[in-house]
């Protein structure tokens, strides 16, 4: 069975997913102002032309109920954000139930497109949950008219044609729609997915540098001088303040922490402390991979780091095998330099193995940065190019 | 290749734009191909001379063919706006044949094709055409769209759903063009960023190396080898004679030796050539290249890393801590990492030094610094500087 394919690390799902969440709420916003927008539209329209007043309350209550609901996921969701998925689902239901009830108040094809508009609305989320909801309401609006309902679609001057012409291109016309938020939304996806991966890239490309700066340079930083020197800062800066010296017992503790000191011994010492609040003041630490520590490498390189306009979409962003306007040759050559060099390992990495090579390329997002061609060869055959590096770099047997 | 085509089709967020925009316009042309194709009973319907209708069907799959011949070019953004206009032209023909209700629902497609592409600009031109010819479609036929009992004036009904519709997703295009703008923003700034952490990676790695006396990668005989090999049973899978590609392996071993530059300014080597060159440059090993990159990036995969926990990408330091004496505690202890370390940069973007005390000033002013300390942190240490500098600055 085909594994499904994932990212290269799994870390990131949670940051994407957080991603979203800060995106879905200006969406639903926007949902809110058009159907807003739409529902005084609509209402007036009503009343101006003296509609039949139970069928414009009725119609003013849907969208009053819909709009409602969307203030009150607002408010909540700003707690927790279940709520602005939440109201994704029940607006994308509301909305195309208010088209439906103007198709049947109306009995006019001209109103049939209105489950357009709620298509058109609901897209706004890109989600596709959301998406599969309005695909399932507009499929089963469009089948009960051209089935249940046809009266509503018996023009006065209708041909032939009319007849097939009109399941068709509805038909048509819902594919085309349902491919193409399909693809919006992956592509919305692919751009979360991208920064979310950096993120992680990041954050093990520092821990890479700090491992490798302290091998090559066999220097690490004297924490016991920086914590004696902030204990003078800080004995100055109250003295400056005119108050005691309140920092000096957080200093000594976060030192405690750099040098391991079990969370028994700490507690014994500062009781007023817990558990909690040593796991969180581990992010001040600035020995070893910790975030402080990162925090100084990021602000060091951090400076001048300019964006010119034409870098942002360009595909040379993207590091791959595959880039379009490469030959096949270079493909080859890219690929083999790139699965040798993992084979034979370096100063900083052991050479990997064909497992873990092929469970990265085949199962993760590195599938797609090599040629589709050069990838199918490789599924088939990574034995033969096990073997054959194997040979070549003199480790058989080892 | 269908099996590909799928592939790719339900995992497009693992795709650059380029490659979705291949799959879109691919999708585009298999419903092209399917409408063109039913153009042909429905021209028995529509109110042309035989000779137009023979005309214009002969010019469609002209046009088809000319969409597919700009795929196979690899001109995607140009069959993306023949593919856009041909649709149009379908749409021209449907509605000025026909005054039929689904010639109003060709509207709807067409601009769905538009919206497709998700580029502002065909949406803004070629999508405002689509809505102006809709809306002349609804004036001239308003009478055929009406039904036996309709409410009055419902050509207007038809009208303003039409622009609405075209008007919402104007609005979603701008939306999204603004978010993945930013986003992509974010994203570039970070790969620069990141590709900084593996320039000082490298210059580690090869000392390291180097105190290791080992052999860089590209000048190691049995790792030419290997490459070589890999690369002929590759390139045979394609062709007869899969040894032509050693020649490559060895223009590219001889950049490493000489440099890119040396070769694009040989007057021995032919154009071809140059152009191989050039573009083998981003694979290089000797330099930080997407090539090494990827290959950091593939080890990082197999190396510990710390547990996952909430705040895993969060620098900020009064999002690490809302508590005001740990915050003075931190910058204290950040100002002495720049003030002791490495974490100045020469002329040639090496990390070669400590930070004076200007320089850290400097650096905290700085617009960049705006993403990990608030105003008042900043405040602060400005108002604080000579203790800063008395306590934490490095000694000479």
């Amino acid at each position: 069975m085909q594994r499904k394919q994932t990212y290269v690390f799994s870390e990131i799902e949670e940051y994407r997913e957080m991603l979203e969440n800060r995106h879905l709420r200006t969406k639903n916003l926007f949902v809110l102002i058009l159907t807003t927008i739409l529902g005084i539209a609509v209402v007036t329209y009503m009343f101006i032309t003296r509609y039949e007043l139970n069928a414009t309350l009725s119609l003013m209550t849907g969208f009053i109920v819909v709009i409602l609901f969307n203030f009150a996921c607002l408010a909540y969701g700003q707690e927790n954000h279940r709520f602005n998925q939440m109201n994704q689902y029940t607006t994308t239901l509301g909305v195309f139930g208010i088209a439906l009830a103007m198709i049947f108040i109306f009995k006019s094809p001209s109103m049939i497109a209105t489950l357009f508009i709620a298509y058109a609305i609901t897209a706004f989320y890109q989600d596709m949950k959301a998406m599969l909801l309005s695909n399932a309401f507009l499929l089963f609006a469009v089948i009960a008219i051209l089935f249940k309902f046809p009266e509503y679609l018996d023009f006065a001057n209708s041909g032939a044609d009319n007849d097939f012409g009109v399941p068709f291109f509805f038909l048509v016309f819902i594919i085309i729609l349902t491919i193409s938020s399909y693809i919006i939304i992956k592509q919305k996806r692919f751009f979360y997915n991208q920064i979310a991966l950096s993120k992680e890239t990041e954050f093990r490309n520092i821990d890479l540098m700090i491992d490798l700066q302290k091998q090559a340079t066999g220097k690490t930083i004297d924490l016991a001088k920086y914590y004696e020197s902030v204990s003078e800062f800080a004995k100055a800066f109250t003295k400056k303040i005119e108050t005691e010296n309140v920092l000096q017992e957080k200093i000594q503790l976060l030192q405690e922490l750099e040098n391991h000191t079990s969370y028994a011994t700490l507690l014994a010492k500062y009781p007023q402390y817990s558990k909690e609040d040593f796991d969180h003041l581990d992010d001040l630490l600035m020995g070893n991979h910790e975030k402080l520590m990162k925090l100084a490498i990021k602000i060091s390189f951090a400076k001048d780091v300019h964006v010119k306009k034409r870098e942002i979409f360009s595909e040379t962003q993207f590091k791959s095998f595959n880039h379009q306007h490469d030959s096949l040759d270079i493909k080859i050559l890219a690929f083999a330099v790139f699965y040798t060099s993992l084979k034979r390992g370096n100063a900083m990495m052991r050479p990997l193995t064909e497992e873990e090579i092929y469970n990265v390329l085949v199962y993760t997002d590195y599938y797609y940065t090599i040629d589709p061609r050069i990838m199918h060869i490789y599924q088939e055959n990574n034995q033969v190019f096990d073997d054959i590096v194997t040979d070549d770099l003199g480790r058989r047997g080892k | 290749m269908m099996n590909n085509f799928f592939r790719r089709f339900f995992n497009t967020e693992f795709l650059p734009m380029s490659e979705v925009k291949k799959i879109k316009i691919t999708l585009v042309m298999f419903f092209l191909l399917i409408i063109t194709a039913i153009t042909i009973p429905f021209s028995f319907f529509f109110k042309y001379d035989l000779i137009v209708k023979i005309i214009v069907l002969a010019a469609l799959v002209l046009g088809f063919i000319l969409i597919a011949l700009l795929i196979r070019w690899n001109k995607i953004s140009a069959a993306a706006q023949v593919s856009i206009v041909y649709t149009i032209a379908l749409t021209v023909y449907y509605t000025g044949g026909t005054s039929s209700f689904y010639g109003y629902l060709f509207f709807f497609i067409a601009l769905t094709i538009i919206i497709f592409y998700q580029e502002i600009y065909s949406y803004l031109s070629f999508g405002t055409l689509v809505v102006a010819l809709g809306m002349y479609f609804i004036y001239m036929h308003q009478a055929d769209l009406m039904a036996v009992e309709d409410i009055a004036n419902s050509f207007y009904i038809y009208a303003i759903i039409l622009f609405t519709f075209y008007l919402i997703f104007l609005v979603q295009i701008l939306y999204n063009e603004k978010i993945y703008i930013d986003l992509n923003y974010d994203w570039v700034k970070m790969n620069h960023l990141i590709a900084r952490y593996q320039d000082s990676s490298l210059s580690y790695l090869n000392e390291l190396d180097k105190k290791s006396r080992i052999q860089p990668s590209y000048e190691d005989v049995r790792f030419q080898k290997a490459v070589g090999d890999v690369s002929i049973f590759l390139s045979e899978q394609f062709r007869e004679n899969g040894k032509e590609i050693i020649n490559v392996r060895d223009l590219y071993l001889y950049i490493h030796e000489r440099g890119l530059k040396k070769i694009l300014e040989n007057e021995e080597f032919s154009v071809a050539t140059k152009k191989i060159a050039n573009r083998l440059d981003k694979f290089l090993l000797n330099g930080r290249t997407d090539m090494t990159s990827m290959i950091f990036n593939f080890y990082t995969k197999f190396r510990s890393t710390a547990p996952l926990k909430e705040n895993r990408y969060e620098y900020a330091l009064d999002k690490l801590t809302q508590k005001r004496d740990e915050q003075i505690i931190a910058l204290a202890l950040l100002y002495q990492y720049l003030a002791s370390e490495m974490s100045g940069f020469d002329e040639w973007d090496r990390m070669d030094r400590p930070l004076s005390h200007q320089e850290i000033a400097e650096l905290m002013m700085s617009p960049e610094m705006e993403e990990f300390f608030s105003a008042e942190l900043i405040a602060f240490f400005k108002d604080n500087g000579d203790l800063f500098e008395k306590y934490l600055a490095r000694k000479s």
